[in-house]
């Protein structure tokens, strides 16, 4: 019994060493790519296509995550956040372009389908 | 003592058993639902290489699910994969527009092409028709100009009242009567043939005589003598209502009625076309 308690004991300062060694400093992390597809996905028009607009926000609203984390010291996490910001503003700027191309087409189908109906 | 450390290694085995048997996170399971989505659809048609950058996220996401159920590396991993089977469907529907823009621009073109050769085709009839039309006003032109030129053969004279052709009595008609002669055909189809180029054109015929035997006499002559020249004329194809006979007798002389030849060229029939 005894050796238990000590043993669980010792076990728990190992783990509240570990945790304290988990960081509790600020860690910079690699905004870059985030940013930049965020940025992106501003550029092509995200924010006028409903679809994209949401992809958009979700990007911008991981980005903030990433950087709260990397403040409290979470490196990793905080990356990780990161690469979700940059997967949504990914998805953001692709629902945009898709949509440019469905009007695109739109219009084009439309132009052929008046000029055959002009020239019956 | 013993049953302490057995329950807590029991407790322990447990956890690690229930941990691996844990439900997925609901983000693993929406990944695994998008992919699913992106592979049935165009996807693996039109943008494999993107379809296959999804399966391989959706694998690590798996593993790490393995790995550690919880933690947040499976959830994330899991998040991304989602979003690249959504970027694969999106990026084939893009295509997929792409390609329907590009058939009906085409097409556009193809039936463009169509209507400016058939509006060739019309306008090439349109063209032939006008041709048509432009020779058979030529050909009516050059009647025209042939009819006049054998007016002007004839010696018709232009004059106030219009154009003139004098026929001298003597080769019409035998002395005091009024049947033309058959030898005067020949002069008459010369007229005849000249006016029936131009059939719009009003004419008159005029008789006149000289001064010998009584005016009434002279008058009814010279009516009769219209009326056969016109008769004559009708019976070559001019308009019976466009051709007018009138006796003049002696009234207007153009010579002198006291010389043989005076008479003579006072004997004769007029042939007035009205101007155009």
């Amino acid at each position: 019994m005894k050796n238990i308690r000590i043993s669980i004991f010792v076990g728990l300062i190992f783990i509240a060493f570990g945790i304290a060694g988990c960081g509790s400093s600020p860690e910079v992390v690699d905004r870059e790519a985030s940013t930049s597809a965020i940025r992106a996905a501003q550029e092509v028009g995200a924010k006028d296509v409903p679809s994209a607009a949401l992809y958009l926000q979700l990007a911008k609203e991981q980005l903030d995550k990433a950087e709260a984390l990397a403040a409290k010291g979470e490196k990793k996490q905080a990356e990780s956040m990161l690469l979700r910001a940059q997967a949504d503003a990914e998805l953001a700027i692709v629902l945009s372009h898709g949509d440019k191309d469905k009007t695109e087409a739109t219009a084009a189908l439309e132009r052929v389908r008046k000029l055959r109906q002009n020239n019956k | 003592m013993k049953l302490i450390q057995y329950l807590i290694i029991v407790t322990f085995v447990g956890l690690i058993i229930g941990c691996s048997a844990s439900a997925p996170p609901v983000e693993l399971v929406n990944a695994r639902q998008a992919y699913q989505q992106a592979s049935s659809g165009q996807a693996a048609k039109l943008v494999p290489a993107e379809l296959h950058k999804a399966q391989v996220a959706l694998a690590e996401a798996e593993k790490a699910f393995q790995d550690d159920p919880d933690s947040y590396t499976t959830r994330d991993l899991a998040y991304i994969a989602d979003r690249k089977a959504k970027i694969a469907e999106g990026l084939a529907s893009s295509a997929a527009e792409k390609a329907s823009t590009e058939k009906a621009n085409k097409d556009f073109e193809t039936t463009q092409a169509e209507i400016i050769k058939s509006g060739k085709e019309d306008l090439a009839a349109s063209e032939k028709e006008a041709l048509k039309k432009s020779e058979q006003l030529k050909a009516e032109q050059n009647a025209r100009l042939a009819a006049e030129a054998a007016l002007a053969k004839l010696e018709a004279k232009e004059e106030e009242r219009g154009l003139v052709i004098t026929l001298s009595g003597s080769v019409l008609f035998a002395s005091n009567e009024s049947t033309l002669l058959p030898a005067a055909q020949n002069k008459l189809n010369e007229v005849t043939d000249a006016l029936l180029a131009s059939k719009e054109r009003r004419i008159t015929i005029e008789g006149h005589t000289d001064s010998q035997g009584s005016s009434s006499h002279n008058m009814n002559l010279a009516q009769k003598r219209a009326d056969a020249v016109r008769s004559y004329i009708i019976s070559r194809g001019y308009p019976s209502n466009m051709i007018f006979a009138q006796g003049i007798g002696e009234g207007r002389p153009i010579a002198d009625n006291n010389s043989a030849e005076g008479r003579a060229n006072n004997r004769r029939v007029e042939i007035i076309i009205d101007r155009k």
